[in-house]
């Protein structure tokens, strides 16, 4: 018995202690964000579906800016783009050799996508109100996004793989209900570059 | 909820439009020789597949792109497609197997049972081979088969063109009216055209274009 009582106590000072730890981590990531100002950088997708004997790449390149400007676009095999800037969001398609407006019911239902990266790239993670967050230290560091109720129809959990670099995301691993799985890998990440305000309003 | 209020593309508005269309006229061929069969058949994938296309769908003046993935096996006559937004996110997910219609995921405003149904009608129209021998088929002078099917249902499929100018497929009801138009353009890979257009006239109008990014065996 007396065994047990030790045993409990010592679980509990580890419990304890590491849920410190946690909330530290989780507070020097905020904390290291919160000299980003902007990024700017490219990334790769890569799609795995079980229908898929290989998988499916995309090309991509985004713009950020505190607290809530992002453009995310896809350059290849669709070209498309999401802008954000406050409130205001819209999408477009290339097609034909012109930009063409999204319809407007599928711009509204990409705004939670867009509030979540924005999310992101401030170490917000706290903020998100689909998801519940875990810190996991290194020598990956990551923040890994438990889905909640009705997300998690079409996401299981969302790995976020910090850089060396303090605040930076190095990649972003998505798995779905079925085994579908997205990475998208970041690279030529460059923080607090400057760019004109126009890549968050015009596609 | 990141779909569920509508990735839309108001596909589902597809099946509420009803539009017209203007006539093409029906040829009229006599049988063609034996030897003039397998080429009714060319545009057709006879050997397992899985695709992945780019595609823009046009209704109402209004645009949108998604990706589409096929996976096809013809010799059991099942077909599986997929939609995907550009990002990623799967929309619908269904099978068409044995002449039924499974459908394993669909999103808000891709899950109703007539978007399914009109979805799949659409993909085994462009991918499977009639079930049937054609009822006519020939070639023309200047070499382009021209085959013919008659549908259960009264229907008619037509098929004409070659692997050098492209293929055309018309769907007439039981009236004679044009009710799809798909026009296929090669080259083609692995069996598959790689640009692809439909014109859907009925029970709904819009036009899909399919552009091949990933064709595997």
């Amino acid at each position: 018995m007396k065994r047990f009582v030790c045993l409990s106590v010592l679980i509990a000072v580890a419990v304890f202690s590491a849920e410190i730890a946690r909330t530290q981590d989780l507070t020097s990531l905020k904390e290291a964000s919160r000299n980003i100002r902007s990024v700017k950088a490219e990334f790769l997708q890569k799609r795995s579906l079980p229908i898929l004997t290989k998988p499916l790449f995309s090309e991509g390149k985004l713009f950020f800016y505190i607290p809530n400007s992002l453009r995310w676009e896809y350059l290849s095999p669709l070209r498309s783009v999401m802008l954000r800037k406050g409130n205001n969001i819209q999408i477009y398609n290339f097609s034909d050799g012109v930009w063409k407006p999204e319809m407007a019911q599928a711009v509204e239902s990409r705004r939670m996508v867009l509030e979540e990266i924005s999310h992101w790239f401030q170490g917000r993670f706290d903020e998100s109100k689909a998801f519940k967050h875990l810190y996991s230290p290194g020598p990956s560091e990551r923040v890994i996004l438990v889905s909640g109720e009705g997300i998690n129809r079409f996401i299981n959990r969302i790995e976020i793989v910090l850089s060396v670099r303090p605040g930076v995301i190095h990649r972003v691993e998505i798995e779905e209900p079925g085994g579908s799985r997205t990475s998208i890998e970041f690279k030529n990440v460059e923080i607090n570059s400057s760019f004109s305000s126009e890549v968050f309003e015009k596609p | 909820m990141i779909l569920r209020r509508g990735l839309d593309i108001c596909l589902l508005g597809f099946l509420i439009l009803s539009a017209g269309c203007g006539p093409i006229s029906k040829t009229t061929l006599r049988p063609g020789s034996p030897d003039d069969l397998p080429g009714c058949y060319a545009i057709f994938p006879a050997e397992p597949w899985v695709s992945v296309h780019r595609l823009e769908a046009t209704i109402r003046g209004g645009s949108s792109s998604l990706l589409g993935v096929t996976k096809g096996e013809p010799s059991e006559r099942r077909l599986q497609s997929l939609l995907l937004s550009p990002e990623g996110f799967i929309l619908f997910d269904a099978e068409l197997s044995g002449g039924g219609i499974a459908v394993r995921k669909a999103v808000d405003p891709f899950d109703s049972p007539a978007f399914a149904r009109g979805l799949m009608e659409d993909v085994a129209l462009l991918f499977l081979l009639p079930q049937v021998k054609p009822t006519t088929w020939g070639k023309e002078t200047h070499g382009a088969m021209i085959c013919n099917w008659e549908g259960p249902d009264d229907s008619h499929t037509e098929i004409m063109g070659s692997m050098d100018s492209g293929w055309r497929i018309l769907r007439r009801d039981k009236y004679g009216k044009v009710i799809k138009k798909v026009v296929l353009n090669g080259p083609f890979v692995n069996g598959l055209a790689s640009r692809v257009e439909l014109w859907s006239f009925k029970p709904a109008s819009y036009r899909l274009r399919m552009t091949l990014v990933q064709p595997s065996p």
